[in-house]
């Protein structure tokens, strides 16, 4: 493929972020302006100080022009954090639930809009905690027995930023597993060579 | 781990040398021997690049025993600690331990060959969980370490043969790849 290596795995994180800022954010505009006709869809309009619902890179967008405040995800609490913090801790077997674009969107938040949130630099210290409990489960779960067998790995429940880190070393290493797997269905040799065992694995 | 026709690391590991005995007289081969004779005679032994070597044992021409790098020593070896074999001192610098001993596999009889499929499993999989931390390590570590240092980790990284060496390259690439994305700030290029 003529793809550079690193895009050939799926989806960068980069990649993933950008699809992030599709999703919705409620933003109290800093102007006044009717409604405006984007490709994505209609939103407005804008009157101080009452919200409106406008997609992320355009809240982003706004923010850095000073044309708003960005009201953050109502999971995008200190207490919110916390409390999954605590049950991703207790929990030892699986991974909680997050929504679908968590890390990227506080990612985003906390780079660009820190002023709009309640304590940025704890709920980045949070994320960062939630991230290496989060990161100490994969590596536990890429020594299970799942793995050594070669079959499976638990993934539920993982954002898909941290399953396109994880993607392409695991399937490389499920690849080889299952290449070295012993042959089940014994294809009778035939007088010739031709008949390649093992192709029924090949990814 | 593919044996696409294209791909390069199946024709590389395809010519490891493997020693054949004949089983027959053959005319006119005798420089495969490098010797000066002209013909192989039977029971000679000779050092054939393994495609060549397939197609003469499945034809029964050639038989060989099962080489050194699979041989029971090293079957003890993997089972007493997998991870501080050196896969690559056993099969040459660039070698694939795997990919050949599952080439060398598919020509053998069935007990032999689920035998070796699954001494070459065992030690992928008790080899993989370091093979992973030191990957997922060595994205994020700093490079300044003194090189040749013997720690655990550097002696596996230099015991690592061809696929497990690919296989820490993308680990170690796509780990980059996140540090980068969590390191860098959105914030920046707007202001």
């Amino acid at each position: 493929m003529a793809l550079p290596k690193q895009l050939q795995n799926g989806l960068t994180p980069d990649e993933l972020t950008f699809l992030a800022e599709e999703e919705t954010v409620n933003i109290v505009p800093l102007f006044s302006m009717t409604k405006v006709r984007l490709l994505g869809g209609i939103y407005g309009p804008f009157v101080p100080p009452s919200a409106t619902k406008v997609p992320l890179w355009l809240a982003l967008s706004l923010k850095r022009k000073r044309k708003c405040r960005i009201v953050p995800p109502e999971w995008f609490s200190i207490d919110r954090i916390q409390a999954l913090l605590k049950e991703e801790r207790e929990n030892a077997e699986s991974f909680c639930l997050l929504p679908r674009r968590f890390i990227e969107t506080s990612k985003v938040l906390l780079d660009v809009a820190s002023d709009d949130l309640t304590q940025p630099s704890m709920l980045r210290s949070l994320l960062k905690d939630l991230r290496e409990v989060r990161q100490a489960k994969i590596r536990i779960g890429l020594q299970s027995e799942g793995v050594m067998r070669g079959t499976y790995l638990q993934v539920t429940n993982l954002t898909p930023l941290e399953l396109s880190e994880l993607k392409p070393f695991l399937v490389k290493a499920m690849g080889i597993m299952q290449s070295l797997e012993p042959r089940r269905d014994d294809e009778d040799e035939d007088d010739n060579n031709n008949a390649v065992p093992g192709r029924d694995y090949d990814d | 781990m593919e044996d696409d026709y294209f791909s390069l690391n199946a024709i590389l590991a395809d010519n490891h040398k493997l020693s054949c005995s004949f089983t027959l007289d053959v005319e006119g081969l005798g420089y495969l021997e490098g010797g000066t004779e002209n013909n192989i005679h039977q029971h000679s032994k000779v050092e054939l690049p393994f495609w060549l070597a397939q197609t003469l044992s499945l034809n029964e021409f050639t038989t060989f025993p099962l080489p050194p790098p699979y041989s029971n020593r090293v079957k003890a070896a993997l089972k007493a600690s997998a991870q501080s074999v050196i896969l690559s001192n056993l099969v040459g610098n660039n070698g694939w331990w795997y990919r050949w001993g599952r080439r060398i596999a598919d020509v053998l009889d069935d007990e032999p060959q689920a035998d070796l499929l699954n001494t070459l499993l065992k030690a992928f999989t008790n080899r993989l969980p370091a093979l992973q931390d030191l990957s997922a390590h060595h994205a994020s570590a700093d490079h300044t370490l003194p090189e040749g240092s013997t720690s655990s980790g550097e002696m596996f990284r230099d015991g690592m043969e061809g696929d497990e060496r690919e296989l820490f390259a993308i680990g170690q690439e796509s780990g980059k790849l996140s540090k980068a994305w969590y390191d860098s700030e959105a914030g920046r290029k707007g202001r």
